[in-house]
Parts: C-alpha cells; structure tokens; sequence
C-alpha cells in the first residue's frame, strides 16, 4: 500500500534520525548556508527594529540522563513535572523544581519518537519505531496498554481534551484514532502520502490535524473520519510540526524551510510567518509560549528561538545547547521553557523568565 | 458543537437524521443522550444502567444497583449526576466524577410503590419529581432549607359533584418539569394536563385536552413554550403554552381548555405513540410508533406548518423509545430486542477536500478567467511580497473562541434570573459544575470486551 523502499536502509532506531536521511536529497540541494540562520526568500525580513525585551528567560536548570538523542519533550498538565523520550527506547520524567529523575519508563524495543500527556493527567502515551504505542499510568508507573496496529514507526502521539480518545500518526503513512479505555483501533484514515509528523485534536475534540513529509497538512472530523480540507503551500516544504491555537482558530506549522507559518483553519490561509531559526532536516516542534503571546521553537543552530505571535519578530534567541535543538516544551501556566537537544549535547534546560 | 470550520457543522443547517449509524448492544428498553451529546443512559429491564461513551462507542460505567427494571434515567445539565428509577420501589442518584468502580451511588430514595418515573430539576438536582406507579406525583427536595417529600395534588375547582367524582379517581400519569424548572406539568389519567408551580408546589393551572382520553406523555421544546401531548387518543398534539402568572397566596388556579396547534397521528394504520422527542431546535418532532413489526419513526416538520417530513425505517426490532441529539441532527432510538441504534445524517465523502486550494462544485461552471490571471511580471512579485507581508501585520486572536451563534430557543430560555422561581431553585445549588473530570478507565484485557 505504500512504498517503504526508501526507509529499509535506515540503520538508527530513531525515527527522527530517519527523517533526516529520508529528507536528505531534497535538503542537500537547498542548504547552502549550513549552520547559520537560512532565510527563505519568499519570507520577509522583520520590518521593525526589535523594541526592548519582551522576554527574559535565563537558565534554571541543566538535567541529564538520556543516552541517546532525546526526541520530546511535555510538561505534565498541571505543570509539576516534565516528561521527555529519547531514542535509548526510556521516557523520564523529571521535577521541575529540583531536576531529579522521578520515574524511567521501560518498556519499549526500540526508540521512542513522540509522548503525550493525557490532559487528565492519569497517562502518558507514547510513539516508538517498535511499531507499538505504550499507554502508562502514571498511577501505578507502570504500562497499561500496548497498542498495536501500525505497520511501520509510530512517530506522533496526542489525546483529546476528554482523555478518552488518542490520536497517532507514523511511517505507515496513516492516522489511527484509539480507544484509550479498550486500548483498541477505532479508525484508521489513510492521511498522507508519506510518514505523518504530527497529528492534534482540537480543543473541543471534533477536529483532527495532521501533517507529513509530503506538505500537506490535512484536517478531519474526528466522528467521521472525513477529509474536511487540505492546507497547502506552493512549494510544499516537509512539515513537520503542528499544532492548534487554543481556541483552534489556527494552526501553527513548522516546515523544513526553516519557517514558522500560522494558519488560519477557515479561510485555509497562512496569516503569520515566522523565519530566523534553521530547520532543514529533522523535525522541529514549535509552541505558543507561556502568555500565549510568543512562539517559541528549537533551532538546528542549536538556539531556542522565541518570537512575538503578532509582530513575528525575533524577541530572544537562548543560546546553550551544543546541538540541534529538536524539542521545546512549554509550562501550563508559569513563564517557563523547556527545550532539549540531541546526540552530542543530550541535555534538557529549563528556561525561566522572572520578570513576567 | 463546532465551529471552527464553516463546513463542519452549521448550526442553521440541522435537519434529522436518516440512517442508522451504530447499534449499541445494551440489552435496554430505553436510551437517552445527556445534555452534551457525549454519553448515553440506556436503562435495563434487569435494572442495570449502561453509559455509553460515543465518542468511543463503549460502554464506560455500569451503574447495577437496582433489582428490578430500570424505569426511567435522567441527567444532570452536566452529566455528572445520573437519576435513576426502578420498579424496585427506589430511586438511585448516580455520580460519574466518582473515580471508583463501581460507581459511587450518591443517594437512594426509596417510596412504597414501584417509581414510573424521576427526574432532576433542571437547575439544581438536589431537587427530584417523583412519579409513583400508583398515580401520585411527589416532590424530593434535598436540601437543607427545605428537606421534604411534597405530593403534588390536584386542587378541586367548585364544579359540580359528578366531574368532581370522575377527578379524584383519575391518577397521574406522566410528570415532567418545563426545562425552565419552574413548572410542573402532570399529565392525567382523565386527559387533564395540570400545571404546578415547583416553588410553591401549587396548581396554578388545568388544561383539559379534549378526546384526549389518558394522557401517556409530555415533551418540550428546548424553550419550554411548547408542550407536546401523547395521548390513548393515538394522538400527538402540540399547544403553544400560556405564560402562566406567578400564583398569589390565595392560589387561584387557571382553568383552560388548550387547542392544539397541530395534531400529528398515522391516519392509515392508526397506531400508537410511545415516545416523542423535539430537535434541538424545535423545528421537528419525532415520534416513535408503536408498531409490532417495524422499528419506524415519524418525523414532522413543525416550522413547516407540521408537515409529515420522513419515516425513518431502522428495521425489523419493534421500536420502544426515542430521544433525540441535544445539539445535532441526530437520534437515539431502542428496539424491543434492547438494541440502541445511533440515527445520524451521512455526509458525503468530499473529495475535493483532499486537494489543497480547490474547491469542489456540484456542477459544471463556466470559468471567468481574471484580466491578469496569468500575467507574470517582477514588479508583481514584489508587490505580492509585500502586500502579503501587510496582511501579516493584522492581529490575530488565538485565545477567544468565536462566539456561538444564539440559537431563537436559547435566547427565549434567558428568562430574568431575578425570578424568585429560578432564585428558590438556585438556593444550595448542586455541585454539578462544568469541567467535572470523567476518568478513563483502563479495561482489563482478560475481559475480552
């Protein structure tokens, strides 16, 4: 049904290692600047000089103990402790307050590309290329649920408001929406044509986004499981992040052409963009800051970028990591920031800004 | 409902349903949706309770505590509390926030009779009617202030001896409150719909349904100025309702014989009505018909003068309830065999949504190609470049949700909360806020659901 010829070679278990090899053709041609900030031409320059700091976020905390590349990162919904995945096939999760290790989940076979909170807090899911999808409990710290039925990578995972319903995306290049309580397949939508990179439900549950590594990102009825519509760019960068304002007006989408664009879901245009970071190979995520009036995203510079929401201005680069910047995550209430790096660096920091 | 996408739902466009989506195995002799459209009660002969989740389409709680049929269900506004009643001569209050399971039982009323039927007052269910199957109606007030179990009786008017005679034989028969929780409507065996105030517990009012025969049941329109009437006539009537005036101490009681403003009945085969529901918007009626060999179901269109609108033909399983969506075109529905089919309105797959940036049109249409369409120019480009980059300096709201459009019914339903009808009801209110979690349970997998 699809043509995986191009991911048997793949030796690294990571999923995300992966998309920087299958991406690889097409980024060679384009990166010419490599490793400082890539602008795309059809991006405009920020107009106004920057005004002064809208943000000041200084580091808090250094925490390590991942082995390998760390591939997300996800604050618990009431903001105590943080979670993070990485391709040594563990999920962590962290205090905030002190950086200890609270819990190491073992389970996986092979490495871990995505992990979602359940907005009630009693889980943890999470998607790995053993082609399994792990439910947790974070009752009991234990699996609960193995859910099985992608035939390739599993390489985003994200709940419904109720915490009833999970969605996945993987290299099968289908959705599947699960049952949490049965730990069963409900629908399966085949989205895309290529592996999916992110796939959210919407505030309310009714909608599901996706997006994959053919550029498209495409909007569901969560009931149905019909095609509602297509969100398109002319040049169809890979994307590789979405993600849902919160009141699902828009959906933010970072694409491997180093750019940040938000769009608005019913006139199906791009209303914001935001450029100055570099994102060419691996899947980048990118949220709303704390306030919901920033964004904030990795850098393959090995940056956090954060920039206003309205003006799309750089207002604070945080600089640290010593390598690709592949996950931030974004505190429920406090001004805080958590981002973490991959292979040659494998920390997470947390940001925090006193001032708000 | 939703409405971030303008072709997801609208909510001018609700129609009915019209065929069958699922069918929910529940062993029930009736199902009812609550007020979200989330869950679904389904109530059992053996006297247990299924909640279903549609979302997921599963049974989420099983609510066993009665040991007799289950004979009516009831939710809260915001599904955390469900009422049920059973020939078991006791009445159960249910709470789903409870992380237990089972789930925690709240409260049990026991009466010394088999219960018809119990529900919640619709803005406080501390507050309970009671309909008991010897024909009396009771108010339960849980509440501190004023704990107490209050028959609700008929007042005799001075008429004269032999109608008085014929009264006070005849027995309720259906209770209900209005959605606005300030009346009580009882329907009676004599075909006399009697009007209470909750508050009061007083009559205020009598309407004598003419050839009516026994009243069998009562349903509003979400704006509670509407009442439909089933009747032992094989009738449904509609009344447009009189605004009833707040009673004074002297308890003076409206005598009027309604008119109905349409009569909906099946003039060929002539059968029964055994449950009727309005939808969301009122602009239709359902009813169930009592056949013996079909499940069908009648729809009319009632802001089209009640005109017949569709049968609904959900197969061989003889029909016993029928409750429409609280917000979408859609139905539940129970045959005798305790299944509870899910009607929904099927959309066509779009295919042109597969597409980005095309529009998918019904027909053929010419197209009117722009005088500049396809002219290339640098100086374009540019200004395209720019002016795309002025539309980005327009604000955006990622935070406010885009206000729901007010349904006429709801804005008719924002009656003065000054009322002291509505303030009484308000008094100790009930804990049954929005945002109560609902926890996931996790099903063992030894359990081979």
């Amino acid at each position: 049904m699809e043509d995986t010829n191009g991911l048997d070679v793949f030796i690294s278990s990571d999923a995300h290692l992966q998309v920087q090899n299958a991406g690889q053709a097409e980024v060679d041609s384009n990166v010419k600047t490599n490793g400082s900030p890539v602008i795309s031409p059809a991006s405009p320059e920020p107009c106004k000089p920057s005004p002064q700091r809208e943000t000041a976020y200084k580091l808090r905390l250094i925490m390590s103990g991942h082995s390998r590349s760390i591939s997300s990162l996800k604050f618990s919904p009431d903001g105590s402790m943080l979670a993070s995945s990485a391709a040594d096939k563990l999920i962590k999760i962290w205090d905030i307050e002190g950086g200890a290790i609270l819990h190491t989940l073992d389970g996986h076979t092979e490495g871990i590309s995505d992990i979602a909170w359940s907005p009630d807090g009693e889980f943890i899911a999470s998607a790995s290329d053993d082609k399994t999808i792990r439910l947790w409990s974070l009752e009991t710290i234990s699996t609960v649920k193995v859910l099985k039925g992608h035939t390739n990578f599993v390489f985003c995972v994200n709940f419904n408001q109720k915490s009833n319903l999970l969605v996945s995306g993987g290299f099968d290049e289908t959705v599947r929406v699960w049952d949490v309580g049965r730990g069963m397949t409900l629908k399966t939508l085949p989205a895309h044509s290529d592996p999916v990179t992110a796939v959210v439900f919407n505030h309310d549950g009714t909608l599901i986004a996706s997006c994959a590594m053919d550029g498209l990102i495409r909007i569901w009825d969560a009931e149905s499981g019909q095609c509602l519509k297509t969100l398109a760019d002319d040049d169809n960068p890979i994307c590789s992040h979405i993600k849902f304002t919160p009141n699902s007006q828009f959906i933010l989408a970072s694409t491997q052409d180093s750019t940040i664009r938000l769009w608005n879901t019913q006139t199906s245009r791009c209303v914001k963009t935001y450029t100055g970071h570099t994102n060419r190979t691996y899947c980048l995520s990118a949220d709303f800051a704390p306030g919901a009036k920033h964004i904030c995203s990795g850098s393959e510079d090995m940056k956090v970028y954060i920039w206003n929401l309205q003006t799309r201005e750089v207002i604070q680069v945080l600089e640290g990591h010593r390598d690709v910047v592949i996950a931030v995550a974004v505190h429920p209430r406090k001004p805080m920031i958590a981002s973490a790096s991959m292979e040659k660096d494998l920390t997470i920091r947390v940001w925090i800004d006193d001032s708000l | 409902m939703n409405n971030t996408l303008s072709l997801t739902s609208d909510p001018f466009t609700i129609t009915y349903p019209t065929a069958v989506q699922t069918s929910l195995n529940s062993g029930a002799s009736f199902a009812k949706f609550d007020y979200s459209g989330r869950f679904v009660a389904a109530g059992r002969p053996d006297g247990i309770a299924i909640i279903w989740d549609l979302d997921t389409r599963a049974p989420v709680r099983w609510l066993d505590g009665h040991v007799k049929a289950i004979t009516s269900v009831d939710w809260s506004r915001n599904s955390r509390y469900v009422l049920t009643s059973s020939k078991d001569w006791n009445i159960s209050v249910w709470d789903l926030a409870s992380e237990t399971d089972p789930t925690r039982r709240e409260a049990i009323i026991r009466f010394d009779a088999p219960i018809v039927s119990a529900s919640f007052h619709p803005k406080n269910c501390k507050i309970i009617l009671v309909l008991l199957g010897t024909g009396e109606a009771y108010l339960v007030d849980r509440r501190k202030e004023y704990r107490g179990r209050f028959e609700l009786c008929e007042v005799q008017g001075d008429s004269d001896d032999e109608s008085q005679m014929n009264r006070t034989s005849s027995g309720v028969t259906v209770a209900r409150f209005d959605p606005t929780g300030r009346y009580i409507f009882l329907g009676m065996s004599s075909g006399y719909v009697l009007v209470f105030n909750t508050r009061t517990k007083a009559m205020i009012a009598r309407h004598k349904i003419a050839g009516a025969g026994i009243i069998k049941g009562l349903e509003f329109a979400k704006a509670g100025r509407r009442l439909v009437t089933n009747s032992s006539d094989r009738i449904l009537r509609q009344f447009n309702l009189p605004v009833y005036t707040t009673p004074t101490t002297d308890a003076e009681c409206l005598e009027q014989e309604l008119e109905p403003t349409y009569r909906f009945n099946d003039p060929i085969s002539k059968t029964a009505w055994l449950a009727m529901s309005y939808s969301p918007d009122g602009e239709y009626l359902a009813g169930g018909a009592a056949d013996n060999a079909a499940h069908k179901i009648y729809i009319w269109d009632i802001a089209n003068e009640g005109q017949f609108a569709a049968a609904l033909d959900g197969g061989r399983e003889p029909l016993l309830h029928v409750h429409w969506h609280p917000n979408k075109p859609a139905i539940v529905s129970t045959t005798n065999q305790g299944n509870v089919l899910i009607w929904h309105c099927p959309r066509e797959e779009r295919w042109g949504a597969f597409a980005g940036g095309f529009e998918e049109v019904d027909e053929n249409v010419e197209y009117e190609e722009r005088e500049d369409e396809f002219d290339i120019s640098q100086e374009d480009e540019s200004e395209l470049a720019l002016r795309k980059m002025k539309a980005e300096e327009e604000e955006v709201d990622i935070l406010g949700l885009a206000e729901d459009p007010v349904l006429p019914a709801e804005a008719l339903q924002r009656i003065n909360e000054d009322d002291p009808d509505i303030a009484w009801a308000l008094e100790e209110p009930d804990d049954d806020l929005s945002g109560w979690r609902f926890k996931v349970m996790i099903e063992d997998d030894t359990d081979g659901m």
